[in-house]
């Protein structure tokens, strides 16, 4: 039976980089959190293409690119929208609650 | 989940040779800069065209077409920093001005992003980089390289082999499956277009393009050898980025025609770094780098030093 999804913290929302995106370590896992001009996002860090960490890449607006490569997401959604990247990116919901970010996983 | 690899830029990062705020700024896109540089290139490439047809019967016609050759050949500079998404913020206009360089040059846009992904990936690495230029064993693999004759037969033939859907190996290694046709489209929508380049010209008998185009291109491209040879030639075979990468110190006509591509270690620390940033980018890192002040003319005497050495040993 497939387990419930929780909300689970990940940052406090002031901790985040204003309109750019913010690395955080959660578990095992590595996440991006973006903000953005409508909200707040979050995806898993590295690039499925080649691995590389989408934090220290360019972010602009609602699109995330890959430091190493160039390939871009939009992280609203996690759709590639531009080559080497082909594959959807794994993203999470996302919501602020008593002054934490935190993800629905 | 992709395999972490730590990029030289994480590794930069962490090393402290650059703050996050730091490259944050260097990262910052416009649209304006390129635009700027856009109107001087067409400008000169309309002076270096009024040589050509200043020239037209006499036999300065050749040194004509060799200069403006050398402005046509330098839109590779161009393509090469559109494959990034540098060139302009609006992601779009990067990808118009990559095709319409491409068809300039015959370098299909798509195709090349994708090998020069594996480039940056495996910067240097024999049997890994597929745009890895090897070290030169002798004079004659020297001046053959630079005649640029391999560098068409390969391309050619490259172009050829994906009109009739076919990709090596080693292209099926970094080009995706689900992006393979995708690539046998672009090559035949370019081999159509020069057909039909070719086509106008044989049924009007207006062949200007072959004189302001294509003989322009054939005889720039062995400068544009040149130039490449200067980015890894010579440098380590390794994949440490400050070792096996040449900045080269040029004098500004050079670094308008490259877009600053000669800050090449830079470049391939941070591709994210759009060309008008790297000059700031270059005095950032420049401690950590490789750096040629003798700019192309001291890269190739650093190559040809080493192939004569080489060839003393023997």
């Amino acid at each position: 039976m497939a387990r419930e999804k929780v909300w689970k913290d990940v940052i406090r929302a002031d901790a985040l980089e204003k309109k750019w995106v913010t690395r955080v370590d959660f578990g095992v896992r590595k996440l991006a959190v973006y903000d953005t001009p409508s909200g707040l996002y979050t995806s898993l860090a590295l690039c499925n293409h080649g691995g590389a960490d989408l934090c220290d890449g360019y972010f602009d607006g609602h699109v995330i690119e890959c430091p190493l490569h160039q390939g871009a997401f939009d992280v609203r959604s996690g759709k590639p929208i531009c080559a080497p990247t082909t594959r959807q990116m794994k993203t999470f919901e996302t919501r602020v609650h008593e002054g934490m970010v935190q993800i629905l996983t | 989940m992709a395999k972490e690899i730590v990029t030289p830029l994480t590794q930069a990062l962490s090393e402290g040779k650059l703050t996050r705020e730091e490259l944050k700024s260097f990262m910052r896109r416009s649209d304006w800069p390129a635009l700027r540089l856009l109107v001087v290139w067409i400008v000169v490439l309309c002076m270096t065209s009024s040589l050509i047809y200043m020239s037209w019967d006499s036999w300065l016609i050749w040194p004509a077409m060799f200069i403006h050759g050398i402005v046509i050949v330098h839109h590779f500079s161009l393509e090469h920093e559109c494959v990034h998404y540098t060139v302009f913020r609006t992601r779009r206009l990067n990808d118009i001005a990559g095709y319409i360089c491409g068809l300039i040059l015959v370098l299909p846009f798509k195709h090349f992003r994708y090998e020069h992904c594996d480039h940056h990936t495996y910067t240097q690495l024999e049997g890994e980089d597929p745009e890895l230029v090897p070290m030169p064993q002798n004079l004659g693999q020297y001046l053959y390289y630079i005649s640029a004759v391999p560098y068409w037969r390969t391309k050619l033939t490259e172009l050829v082999r994906h009109v009739f859907g076919r990709l090596t190996d080693e292209e099926k290694r970094f080009v995706p499956e689900v992006e393979q046709k995708t690539i046998y489209l672009e090559a035949r929508l370019m081999a159509a277009f020069y057909v039909l380049v070719f086509g106008y010209m044989f049924a009007t008998g207006w062949y200007d393009l072959i004189w302001y185009w294509f003989i322009p291109l054939l005889l720039g491209e062995p400068v544009m050898r040149f130039v490449r040879m200067t980015e890894h030639v010579g440098r380590p075979t390794v994949a440490q980025m400050h070792e096996n990468t040449r900045t080269n110190i040029v004098s500004l006509p050079w670094r308008f025609l490259c877009w600053n591509m000669n800050y090449h270690a830079e470049h391939h620390y941070a591709s994210s770094v759009p060309f008008h940033a790297l000059p700031r980018l270059h005095e950032k890192l420049k401690g950590h780098i490789y750096v040629e002040k003798g700019g192309y003319i001291g890269a190739h005497k650093d190559i040809l030093t080493q192939l004569f050495s080489k060839s003393e040993g023997k």
